[in-house]
Formats: structure tokens, sequence, C-alpha cells
């Protein structure tokens, strides 16, 4: 599967013909909402799972990034900065699964394989909660602190732009665009109301 | 009885009064009590119904809890994220049977309901308590009562955390017997919970204290708690207290009447010997004393009740003493003395003895008390008294009548007993009389009667004794003894003294003249009025035996006035006639107390054109001692006119020479009993006669004799120096046609006639 790594981070380094797409999330109030992963999903086409890795670390009894947005297929480690120990677990369909107490980084990392949003919680320390996002495209970012959020160097094609935020109910409606070469495009989504707020 | 009812009413109202009392605490006790019960039974069910409500409270927040940790359980957590319906359904009747959950739903973040332990009976549908998980869903978890299944529960709803949320699980809980005993342990309330459509029991009022209580729910259904209250149970302390109070009281009222009993007995025993004692007393037994010897209010009336018939007593035998006894003697009275006769003759009838009585009075007692004083006379009476009960026996009583008169009463076998008897009583007079300075003899009269000799009874004994006594005082005897027949003769004076007063008016008086003799010329000079009565049936009747009762019976006035009239005007006719003598008029004792009789006799003179020395008016000594002042007045009075006074009777009465010149008398007429027996050889009248003579004239005064009727005696007279002289000799008293004949033919008369009729 190394070949096919190679030829994929071939491609995507070829800056001449690639389309950028930006994108505003705010509430309906206009604030920034945290911890939002905006990502371009092609449409038609299936794109080669990825052979990336990512890291999920626990760090004063929490995970540290909240939000951990990955392409399907990426391998993440979960290291315990902490001296003590942690059971990080998910009961989420699209990757249940459970390092029962541990120190140190484990072994083997977790390949999540299937696009979907993981929550990840200790079994420990009830309070610790992050999320995994997986998603089928290698075209995903976290929004900013000004809200805003840059997805580059995208082949030009069709895309489906979803944007997902932890606290989310009902996912806003997605965005489907065509990126052209060199085309930028502006996007904008309004969460709908959060549930606590 | 009246004492009985006083004890009974005593003991009645103190009941009475302690019975109302006592019931008015029981029944205020018991209203007490009453409201009492009601407020802590109404306490006590308020307090069941939050006893209640925290119960469930409390439980709603350990089932929570209990809830919460069970939701935390990974197992559980790994089975609900299965996502398996048999697992999840499993694991959620396996964890719920762990904190006894009678139910237990699944509940997706949608609001619908994944799994049950119900038979997935609710699987699909929304869940049924909208209201508790949208709280949920605000809060975090919820929890509350609701109707499920016809029965009360409570539902709490956790998140199942994963660690966000993934579902919410829910776990119902019926309210059962458990909570019930709960709530009953700490409240002592009976709970019966009704939910839903169900109508709560009809609460038994009769034993229970009942309070609806309707719980909060949650999903708007119906649960209502009967909280109930055995009322037997919360009045069972008041019951014990009323008990206790009744029989307190009970013991109060039977110790109350126990302690009125003994005080009234205590009152109306004394009361009772009180009234005993009264009623004695009433009776007139004042010898038997009061026996109460209480200090109290009683025993001072007992004392003041001895005090009481002692005094009542005294002053009884005080009132007795006085109303049977004489006051001034102390001798029994008239009363005691008739008693004393009465109870001797009913005691003689049977035994045969006689009863004597006696009846006396002190002769010229008037004159002795009238010339000595009235307390002269009342010493003396003591003294007769003293002397009369010394001469009698024991069995014999002495009693003062009134005034001077006395009376005896004796037990005599025989009339010549009783003459002893009477000497004896006599004897009392023997010995003078010695009172103070004076010494003086008393004579008295005696009148003896006998029963049953003389009187049948007390009365008539009396009456004839008293006959008797004027019998002795008339004949100067001393003493009498009844004679038969002498009632008719008192019977008579009686008859004579009522004719007397018509005797003027039918002209039955008629004045005789006796002529009183010049003793040196031996002619008439003068002529003494006397009264005759020439009565119907008894002929002519001398003034000794009808002045007395003339002056009894109160018409000697009449009589006297009539005689002045008569006398004045046949002197005046005799003054015609050539016949120039003065008339001698008696008066009486009682004439010399009319102060109008001067202005008469002055009329009655003029009218007849007389000299007022025409008229000689005689009056006995003991006339003038009668009211010797007044008297005296009347006498100075005709003096001043110019009549003449005579002394009549002289020599009997007590007069004293002191008295005798005060008197302002121009004649003395010494009384025939001194001339009557007048001889040589009567030396003791000679000397009487002699020495009056002499006393007359040595006080300028005319001296007259009567009852001349010897010529010894004139002769005597004649040879004493006498003035005048008056009797038989001479002349009897004779009638005016006589007189003038007398006067005619008589030695004393005829040849004294200086002018012939012409």
């Amino acid at each position: 599967m190394r070949p096919l790594v190679a030829l994929m981070t071939l491609s995507l380094s070829m800056p001449i013909l690639a389309g950028t797409i930006d994108v505003r999330v705010q509430d309906p109030r206009g604030s920034v909402v945290r911890d939002a992963v905006v990502y371009a999903v092609p449409e038609g086409r299936a794109l080669p799972l990825a052979r990336k890795t990512a890291v999920m670390d626990q760090k004063n009894r929490m995970f540290i990034p909240h939000v951990l947005p990955v392409q399907t297929g990426t391998a993440v480690r979960f290291p315990n900065s902490d001296d003590i120990r942690h059971h990080v677990y998910s009961f989420s369909p699209a990757k249940p699964f459970q390092l029962p107490l541990y120190k140190g980084t484990p072994a083997n990392p977790v390949v999540f394989d299937k696009a979907g949003v993981v929550t990840l919680g200790c079994n420990i320390h009830d309070q610790m909660s992050a999320f995994i996002v997986v998603v089928d495209t290698p075209y995903f970012e976290r929004v900013g602190g000004d809200g805003k959020v840059t997805l580059r160097d995208i082949e030009p094609g069709k895309y489906v732009v979803h944007v997902w935020y932890p606290e989310m109910r009902e996912e806003p409606q997605p965005d489907t665009v065509n990126v052209g070469a060199n085309e930028r495009i502006d996007l904008s989504f309004v969460t709908h109301r959060n549930g606590h707020s | 009885m009246a004492i009985r009812s006083f004890q009974t009413k005593l003991l009645l109202l103190l009941i009475a009064v302690l019975v109302l009392l006592q019931a008015g605490t029981l029944i205020s006790v018991h209203l007490a009590g009453q409201q009492t019960i009601r407020r802590s039974i109404d306490k006590e069910l308020g307090i069941g119904a939050r006893v209640l409500d925290q119960t469930l409270a409390t439980r709603a927040r350990q089932l929570q809890d209990s809830l919460r940790v069970l939701a935390l359980d990974f197992a559980f957590r790994e089975a609900i994220a299965s996502a398996d319906l048999p697992t999840t359904t499993s694991v959620l009747s396996n964890h719920g049977s762990r904190i006894a959950a009678d139910a237990v739903v699944l509940i997706g973040l949608d609001g619908k309901v994944t799994a049950d332990t119900v038979g997935g009976r609710l699987v699909g549908k929304p869940f049924p308590f909208a209201s508790l998980l949208e709280t949920a869903q605000d809060r975090g978890e919820s929890s509350g009562t609701v109707t499920f299944r016809e029965r009360p529960y409570q539902f709490v709803i956790v998140p199942v955390l994963a660690p966000r949320p993934i579902a919410w699980v829910c776990a119902g809980f019926e309210i059962d017997e458990r909570v019930i005993s709960d709530v009953r342990r700490l409240a002592s309330t009976e709970v019966v919970l009704t939910s839903g459509a169900a109508e709560p029991p009809e609460p038994d009022s009769a034993t229970y204290a009942t309070l609806l209580h309707p719980l909060r729910t949650n999903d708007g259904s119906r649960v209502t708690a009967l909280l109930q209250l055995p009322l037997e149970e919360a009045r069972q302390p008041f019951v014990t207290l009323e008990l206790k109070i009744f029989g307190l009281s009970f013991i109060l009222l039977i110790a109350a009447v126990v302690a009125a009993v003994f005080f009234a007995r205590t009152v109306s025993q004394p009361l009772r010997a009180l009234a005993d004692a009264a009623g004695k007393i009433g009776h007139g037994d004042y010898s038997t004393p009061v026996k109460v010897t209480q200090a109290d209010e009683i025993g001072h009336l007992a004392t003041a009740l001895n005090q009481m018939r002692y005094a009542i007593g005294a002053r009884e035998d005080q009132i007795i003493y006085q109303a049977t006894h004489d006051g001034l003697t102390g001798l029994p009275n008239r009363t005691l003395f008739f008693d004393r006769v009465s109870q001797a003759i009913a005691f003689s009838k049977r035994s045969g003895e006689s009863v004597g009585m006696i009846m006396m009075d002190v002769d010229r007692f008037k004159e002795i008390n009238d010339t000595l004083g009235h307390n002269f006379g009342d010493q003396l009476l003591i003294e007769i008294g003293r002397r009369l009960e010394r001469t009698l026996r024991e069995s014999d009583t002495v009693a003062r009548l009134g005034g001077d008169e006395f009376a005896v009463k004796f037990t005599a076998p025989t009339q010549k007993h009783a003459t002893e008897v009477a000497a004896r009583v006599r004897t009392a007079f023997d010995a003078p009389f010695v009172l103070g300075d004076v010494t003086i003899e008393v004579a008295a009269s005696l009148g003896i009667a006998l029963f049953p000799v003389h009187a049948d009874d007390a009365d008539a004994l009396m009456k004839r004794a008293d006959i008797a006594m004027y019998d002795a005082k008339k004949n100067h005897t001393g003493f009498a003894i009844y004679e038969a027949g002498r009632d008719e003769h008192s019977l008579r004076r009686l008859t004579l003294m009522m004719e007397l007063r018509q005797a003027i008016a039918r002209d039955e008086l008629e004045l005789y003249f006796q002529p009183k003799i010049d003793v040196v010329t031996e002619r008439v000079v003068h002529a003494e009025a006397l009264v005759r009565w020439k009565h119907a049936v008894h002929g002519v009747m001398r003034p000794d035996e009808f002045i007395p009762l003339a002056e009894q019976a109160g018409n000697i006035g009449l009589i006297t006035k009539w005689a002045i009239r008569k006398a004045i005007r046949q002197c005046a006719a005799w003054q015609r006639e050539g016949l120039d003598l003065a008339v001698a008029v008696n008066l009486s004792a009682l004439d010399l107390l009319d102060a109008e009789l001067p202005t008469l006799i002055s009329g009655l003179l003029s009218e007849a054109g007389l000299p007022p020395s025409r008229l000689v008016l005689e009056i006995t000594e003991s006339a003038v001692m009668k009211d010797a002042a007044y008297a005296l007045k009347v006498l100075r009075d005709l003096k001043r006119r110019g009549v003449a006074l005579a002394i009549d009777d002289f020599g009997t009465g007590y007069s004293s020479l002191a008295h005798l010149k005060r008197l302002p008398v121009d004649e003395l007429k010494i009384d025939k009993s001194f001339v009557q027996n007048l001889t040589e050889s009567a030396t003791d009248d000679l000397v009487i006669v002699r020495s009056t003579i002499e006393l007359g004239h040595n006080m300028g005064l005319i001296v007259i004799a009567e009852g001349v009727e010897t010529p010894e005696s004139w002769a005597i007279l004649k040879r004493l120096g006498c003035d005048m002289a008056q009797g038989y000799y001479m002349s009897p008293p004779l009638p005016v046609d006589e007189f003038s004949e007398w006067f005619v033919n008589s030695v004393w008369g005829a040849q004294r006639m200086s002018k012939p009729v012409a």
C-alpha cells in the first residue's frame, strides 16, 4: 500500500490545477462555533483510504485535541501523558473500541476506517470526552478562532461541503459546489441553534 | 323537722355546688380535650402528609442517585451502545432489578422509547411522560410522580453517557407498602393511595380522622393520599385523663358529703338542743339549763339562752310576787289571799275542817294618816303587818287587802276557836306602836266569818267577814262574828243609797229643829236643823242612818245645800214671826271641799235678808282633818262672810289643841257621849266636860253641851259655866210646826218672845 500513498501525495502536490474553498461558520447570533469541522466530500468518486496517522493525547485528564478530524483509514495513536491510567473507549458505531487501563502509548494505534463521528470517553474519568470526526475526504479543516476555514489544494471536481460541530443535533444543509482549477469559492454556514444554549 | 330540713338543705346545697363544680371541670376538660384531640389529630395528619411528601422526595433523590450510578456502569452502557434490542432489554431488566425498579425504559435522544422492561409495549412510541423527559433534557435529569399502569409510580430519568448522552434511561418505582410503612413508622398515620380514575375510599370518619392529600404529579394524573389516624388512639390519653378526673371528683364528692354531714351535725344537733331548751322556757320550765358546751356562735347562743332563761325566771317570779303581794308590807294581796282562801275551802270540804276569816281595819287610820303624815301611816301599816304575822301560825295567812284593811285566814274547828284566834289577832294592837319619835295607840275592828257556817264559798266568806267588821266598828266592840241575816241589812243600805238620790226630788226630806238653850238666860237662842227622811217603807229615818250612805254615794252635797236653803228660809220666816233664832246646820267633810259653798250661802242669806251671823255651820273635827288646808280655806271664807262656825262632837277626834287654835270657829260643842251620863259622881265625864268648857272659854269660844237629858246634867252644866245646852231635857228635834208650838208653850221659849205675832 505504500506506493499508493506516495502517488496520492504526488497528485496533491500539484498546486497549479487545485482550487480553494473558503468557509465561514457561525451560529445564529453570529458567534464563532468552536471546534467546528468543515469537510468537502467528492461526489461520484471514491477516494482511496488514507495511509495517514494522527494523535489523540491525554493530558491533565483531558483529551487533546478535543476534536480530531481524520480521513478514513487514518491510524490514531492514544498516548497517555498523565501519570495515571486511563481507559479510553468508544461506543460510536463508526468505531467502537476500548483501550483498557493503560499508561504510556499503546503499541498499536486504532485505525478509523469508516466515516462517522466517534465519541471518546474515559471509563474512569467521566468528565473526559473527545471526538474523532472520520471523513471520506482529505479536504477537511477545523474552524479557526475567527470562525473561518480554508480548504486548499482541492482537485477540481464536484464536492459536497459539510459542517460538523460537537453539540450538533442536526447537520446544517450541505453545500454542493464545483471546484474549478484555480478557483476560489466562498461558502458560509449558519449552525442550528445549539440544544444546550 | 325544721332542723332536719336545715341539715338536708345544707347537704343538698354543698353537694349541688360540688357537683356543678365537678361537672364544670369535667365538661371543660372534655371540651378542651376534644379540641386538643382535634388539633393534635389535624396536626398529626398534616405531619403525615408532609412526611409522605418528604419520604417521596427523599426516595426520588435516592432513586435518581441509584439510577445515575447504574447508568454509568460500563457494561450497561456498552450493552445499550450495542443497539441490539434483546441485549438492551435484558440489561435494562438486569440492572433495573439491582435498584429494585418496577419498570425500566430506555429512551432515545429523539424522545422515542427504544427499549423497555414491560414487554416492549412502549417501544417505538414517544415516552409517555413528556414533561419528565423535557425536564431531564433541560436539567440533565428529572424525577416525578405519575400514574403508571393505574398505580402511583415514581419515575426518574438520567442520561446514558458515552460520555456524551446517547440515550435516556428511565426507572419507575411503584409507591407501595414499603413507602407507606415508612410513613406510618414516622408519622403513625395510615396512608391509602389511590391514583388514576379510582376514587379514594370513603373515609371511615367514625373510627378514623382523615385527610385527603393530593400528591403533586408530573403527568397531570390524580394521585390522592388518604391519611387516616385512629381516633381511639388519639383520644386514649384524654379518656384516661377524664377517667382520672372523674374518679378524683367522685372521691372529692364523697369526702365533701362526709364533711358536710359532719358539719351539719355539729350545727344542727346543738341547734336542736337549743330549740328544745327554748321550748322548755316557753312552757315555763326555767330550771333546766341548756346543755351546749361549744365555744362557737352556738355556744354563745346557748349561754345567752341560759342567761335569758335565768332572767325570765327571775322576772316571772318577781312579776308573780308583785301580782300576788302587797308592795308596802310584803304581805299577800287580795288576789293571793282570795286564792288561799279558795284553796283552804276546797281542802276543808274534804277534811271537814272550818276555814275562818278575819277582816279588819285600823280604827281612825284616816286621821292618823292625815295627822302624822302618809309616811308614818305606811310605817304603821308595815308594823301592823309584822305583828299580825307574829300572832299567827305558819298555816294561817295574813294579807293586806288595801288601805288600812287587813285580812287573816285560818283553820278553826269551832266558832269558839275562831273567837280565840280573833282575840289573839287583837293582841297585835295591845302594845303601843313606837315609830320614830311617835308612840301611838292603835285599835282595829275585826269581823269574823266562818266556812261552812256562814258562807259556802270564798267570795261570800269575805263579804260576810266584811259585814261583821262593819258591825264591830259601828258598835265599837272591837270585833264581831257574822250574824245570819246581816247580809239583808247590807242590801238595804245599797237600796237606800239609790233611793236617797230621788228623796229630795220627791220631797221626802224634812228639817227637824232642836233648840239650843242659853244656860244663863234659860231661853232658846239657836235651833239646830236636823234632816229626817220620811221613807215610804222604813218610816222616818235619822241622819246617822242615811247620812253616811249619802257621803258614800257622793250626794251629801245636795242634802247639805237643801238643808241650808231650808234652814235659812225657816230662820227668815221665824224672824218675820218675831222669833229671833240662829239656825245651825251640819256640814259634812265633803262639803268643806266645795269652794262654791260660801258664795252660795252668802247668796241665800242676802236673798232671805238674813244677817250671816244668824247661820251657824257645825263641822266635826274629823271633817276638817280630811283635807285640812283646803277645808281651812273654805272655813275662813265662810268666817269672812260673817257666818258663825261650830266644832261638833268635840272630844271624839284626835285634833290637837294647836290645830284647834288655827280653826276660825266661834263655838265648841261637847260630844253627847260625855254629857248623856253626866252626874256628879261620874268623875271622868265631869273632868272632861269641865276641862273642855274651860278650854273653850280660854280660847274665847262659846261652849255648847249636847245630849242634856236630865235636870242633873243641866244643873252641872249651869254650874260649870257652859254657855248653851241642847238635849231631850229641853226638847227633842221637832218638825217646824211642833217647834213653833213648843216655842209658844215651853218654859224655854215663850217668855222670850219679845214681839207677839200681830
